[in-house]
């Protein structure tokens, strides 16, 4: 049995989440830290790397936030939004940076079969949700994500820094404004709430083999992303490119 | 092997003294991590502007692959002197030539001894890339 840190954050504000994925990429801790979150109010993320100019007036006008992790823009409603941190030599994030996700979207998906979904990696094939002329996360996919229904279902990156990653994913329970028909928990007939759908997560995490420790993230984790909530959203950030 | 006229980091980073001159880049491993092996998975790359003063280990850029970003640290101290600006727009040289081509910065150093770093020769680096694999 391996002992994780898991932390549960609902209804935070979208900067805030972003700052407390910040501590916790730059934290110390051995053990790896799952958390899993929720956003209020409803913001899109956009990547690291990503144009602002390349979101539609529509999406920029929802409430705003940059990334540190890469990728497309990701709409944060009616999803289960997690993040995993650890160091760079933990087993799941040895060696090449395709096969680290390849062992994330394994446990992912043993948790999306107890809602009846079959998820898989996309492989070859091109999807329908791909769409070529679209900013968003949902609707490009590479080789190692998790499709089900003919469209992808979580969208995930990596920030990897000073022997450290930091691992976000979205796993869509219905869809959103900004990505139609894309593949989503409610696609199988299963309704499950962000929380309902997280306590499934632990609980079939659990019975692979890790142990959590549910904590409160700590007075400096917290005194960070306070501190830091404000650049995520800040211009200066935002139009960096 | 690896190149044996250049020091390398645990992170992937390799310096060369040339010179006045110290050449950072990163390795064949590193590129191999963030693509494996598909040069088309690299999607951007920024690095500094010339005269910017690095500490060694201090982050001098960014490269994203299709699914990471990842940060760039230099092995060594000193101030940007050239900048391999054909790799923002040809990322597919780090694939290519991640040792030579695809040299990322050249530094005026503080020290021009590199073996007063705390640094691996060709044969230490290939040493960690085994440990690190197992």
């Amino acid at each position: 049995m391996e002992t994780w840190r898991l932390l549960r954050t609902f209804d935070a504000e979208p900067g805030f989440n972003m700052g407390l994925d910040e501590a916790l990429l730059e934290g110390t801790d051995e053990r790896p830290t799952l958390r899993l979150y929720t956003w209020r109010p409803a913001a899109l993320s956009l990547g690291y790397f990503q144009r602002l100019a390349e979101l539609s007036p529509v999406a920029r006008a929802w409430p705003l936030v940059r990334r540190l992790t890469g990728g497309g823009a990701i709409h944060h409603e009616n999803e289960l939004t997690f993040s995993i941190a650890a160091p760079l030599d933990h087993a799941l994030y040895r060696g090449e940076v395709a096969e680290s996700y390849l062992r994330v979207h394994a446990r992912i998906a043993r948790v999306l079969a107890t809602c009846g979904v079959v998820a898989e990696p996309r492989g070859a094939r091109r999807l329908d949700s791909d769409d070529d002329t679209s900013a968003m996360c949902f609707h490009r996919s590479t080789s190692i994500d998790l499709a089900w229904n003919g469209a992808k279902g979580v969208g995930s990156a990596q920030r990897r820094k000073a022997g450290r990653v930091l691992h976000h994913g979205s796993i869509k329970l219905a869809t959103s404004a900004l990505e139609g028909p894309i593949a989503t928990v409610a696609d199988a007939g299963t309704s499950l709430s962000p929380a309902a759908f997280a306590e499934r997560l632990v609980a079939v995490w659990e019975a692979d083999g890790t142990t959590f420790e549910a904590e409160e993230p700590s007075a400096t984790e917290l005194a960070h992303a306070q501190a830091r909530a404000g650049w995520f959203s800040s211009p200066a950030f935002l139009e960096r490119r | 092997m690896r190149p044996n006229d250049r020091k390398y980091t645990k992170s992937h980073e390799w310096v060369k003294i040339s010179g006045d001159t110290a050449i950072v880049g990163i390795t064949d491993f590193a590129v191999q991590e963030l693509c494996s092996g598909n040069e088309g998975d690299l999607v951007y790359c920024d690095l500094p502007e010339p005269g910017r003063t690095l500490e060694a280990g201090e982050t001098f850029g960014e490269i994203e692959s299709v699914k990471a970003v990842a940060d760039l640290n230099t092995p060594v101290a000193g101030t940007v002197a050239e900048v391999n600006v054909a790799i923002e727009e040809h990322l597919e040289i780090l694939s290519k030539d991640p040792f030579q081509e695809g040299w990322m910065i050249k530094l005026s150093p503080k020290p021009k001894n590199l073996d007063e770093l705390d640094l691996l020769d060709a044969a230490g680096y290939e040493e960690h890339l085994s440990a690190e694999k197992h």
